[in-house]
């Protein structure tokens, strides 16, 4: 005998509540795991950072070097007047570690030939913005200091 | 003699035992029945998933072996290999091995591919069975992006930062699969960790899985035979006769993996096919000039390159990675998408658009290799873009050729576009996506003035 309307409606009523309790069940389960792979935040680094004397060997030897500054990595160099300068060191088209080449005066990224000039900003290739950009200034004592805990300076 | 209807006498032995257990009869009767069409060209390419699971075979063993040494760890992952390589007796053949077959894997996958679609053995039925190969080919790529980070080289941490970066071009969940995929902002030990679980457990259980699925499809339907042939006169026995011919290739190529991985363990020195372990990953340093994903990621690589900084209000790479979505999107359903071949009528179009894909391809690839552009660091992008063009011209020609020879249908809508592309780019010097522009509107306007004109004579042809 087919199922009465009566019976229909509570057959659909009880379809739902068991479709809502799977939900429920594969949410309860996936949940946890989702929130167990994202990673925890990384640790911001705020104020000035001061270079180690071994990047600063290197910054005297090769105009340029490239510094961890908590999450990021920012490279500095001098440039052709004997200006420091300190840029994110991480291209803004796909992450790569980008450099310092004195004798163009540019900012090149090898990964995909993006450029950008001293201050940063594009020249040419696929980067779709500006690198950012820190202050950074060499003290009394010789010692290279980038703030960090203003935040990047505008381009 | 037995009386019909009767019962053959039980049989004894080790089959007896199984048999009477878990009725493995009706299962081994149909494996004896099993037969492969014999007619036309056809019979090698039924070879190529065979070979495709032998070098997965292989995969699965030596890289069993290579975790006998291999620690992952950011003093320890470099490290162990090198070790490896350099004192563990043989260390170096296996790695040589894993690395050697991964690519001829891959190789004989894509070409395992492509017969499938020239062939159109996609046709309905197997439908799910091109579905699950399709799986497979993502996965197997997977094989490859996540295992080489695990040496913890130079070369891996670069093309693993620009691998994972695609990711933030997923809409909405962008961000938050970057950061699970890195374990943290950036590329880090905590990246490799992940893509050494993804690469040891993850990817073989699925793979294993899906593979399965794929046996079993092909199992049952049998392989299809060309749409010359649908109704194939002979047939060869599956069991022992293609078996043992299956058999008897793979023993060639595992005599030709091992020549290879002895004579040229470190690869044959094309970028993108090579393996020497470098330096260590240093994630302070710069990315160094000339650096290339392996060869079947170096048209993506190009794509990212051609792409501006912005389009169409997305920035550029993630406009170029929505085109390699929307082309593996095209590709995943083309079973659907021949409406020709899934009514076992003759689809010259879609030949037409695999021999285009390839052509597409390859263009890409020589310029990601930057052929014609000399020893230069950073060489002349015209000179690069005008002789890549001449090649990948005279390799869209060689495709005409080989179908005309084969008297395959005229028809070269697809592979004239891919054409058209390398040409206005190469030659006429229009950047590669206004020149894909030209192309792809015209091929639009051509498959219009197509569709229109066989509906009117459809029309035609039904007056009274």
């Amino acid at each position: 005998m087919p199922p009465s309307g009566e019976a229909m409606k509570r057959r659909s009523v009880l379809d739902l509540l068991l479709g809502v309790g799977v939900l429920g069940f594969l949410g309860s389960v996936l949940y946890p795991v989702l929130r167990y792979l994202k990673p925890l935040g990384a640790q911001t680094q705020n104020g000035p950072i001061k270079l180690a004397g071994e990047e600063l060997a290197k910054l005297d030897k090769e105009h340029s070097v490239i510094v961890r500054a908590g999450a990021t990595r920012i490279v500095v160099f001098e440039d052709s007047a004997q200006r420091l300068r300190a840029l994110s060191a991480r291209c803004t088209h796909e992450g790569c570690t980008v450099q310092y080449v004195p004798g163009d005066s540019v900012i090149w990224c090898a990964c995909h030939n993006g450029r950008f000039d001293l201050d940063g900003r594009v020249v040419s290739g696929p980067p779709p913005r500006p690198l950012d950009k820190f202050s950074c200034t060499r003290e009394a004592d010789g010692a290279v200091v980038i703030q960090l805990g203003r935040g990047p300076e505008a381009a | 003699m037995r009386a019909p209807g009767e019962m053959p006498p039980p049989r004894k032995g080790l089959y007896g035992f199984i048999d009477r257990r878990y009725g493995i009869t009706p299962l081994v009767d149909f494996l004896a029945h099993k037969e492969v069409p014999i007619g036309g060209h056809s019979m090698v390419w039924y070879y190529l998933g065979g070979i495709t699971l032998f070098f997965f075979a292989i995969q699965l063993a030596s890289g069993v072996l290579l975790l006998a040494y291999y620690q992952p760890g950011e003093a320890t992952s470099y490290e162990s290999i090198r070790f490896l390589t350099t004192k563990v007796p043989f260390g170096w053949l296996v790695r040589s091995m894993h690395c050697w077959s991964a690519h001829l894997m891959i190789l004989s996958l894509i070409t395992h591919m492509l017969s499938t679609m020239v062939l159109k053995a996609y046709r309905t039925p197997r439908e799910l069975t091109w579905v699950t190969g399709f799986v497979l080919f993502a996965l197997a790529l997977g094989f490859g992006f996540s295992g080489y980070l695990l040496p913890w080289n130079e070369l891996a941490f670069f093309a693993t930062a620009v691998g994972t970066d695609s990711m933030k071009a997923v809409p909405g969940i962008g961000e938050w699969l970057l950061q699970v995929m890195r374990g943290g902002t950036d590329v880090s030990i905590n990246t490799l960790y992940r893509f050494f679980a993804l690469h040891v457990v993850v990817l073989p259980l699925f793979t294993v899985g899906v593979v399965t699925g794929h046996l079993l499809f092909v199992q049952r339907q049998g392989m299809a035979a060309p749409m010359a042939h649908d109704k194939p006169a002979r047939g060869m026995k599956f069991f022992p006769d293609f078996a043992l011919r299956d058999l008897l290739l793979w023993l060639v190529c595992l005599i030709a993996l091992a020549s290879l991985a002895v004579f040229l363990p470190y690869g044959p020195g094309i970028p993108g096919m090579e393996w020497e372990l470098g330096k260590k990953a240093n994630p302070l340093a710069p990315a160094y000039p000339g650096i290339k994903p392996e060869w079947y990621f170096l048209w993506v690589y190009q794509l990212l390159k051609e792409f501006p900084a912005h389009l169409f209000g997305m920035e550029g790479s993630q406009a170029a990675i929505a085109v390699v979505s929307v082309l593996f999107g095209i590709w995943a359903l083309v079973p659907w998408l021949d409406r020709n071949a899934r009514a076992s009528r003759p689809s010259p179009a879609f030949t037409d658009l695999a021999m285009a894909a390839l052509v597409f391809l390859a263009y890409l690839m020589l310029k990601a290799w930057d052929i014609g552009g000399g020893e230069a660091v950073l060489p002349d992008p015209r000179a690069v873009a005008r002789i890549c063009a001449y090649w990948g011209l005279l390799f869209a020609a060689v495709t005409v050729a080989v179908r005309l020879a084969l008297r395959s249908a005229p028809y070269f809508d697809f592979t004239a576009a891919a054409a058209l592309q390398i040409a206005l780019h190469g030659f006429v010097g229009l950047s590669y996506l206004a020149a894909g522009a030209i192309s792809v509107l015209l091929l639009a306007a051509t498959l219009a003035f197509r569709i229109v004109r066989s509906r009117n004579a459809v029309a035609v042809g039904t007056q009274p």
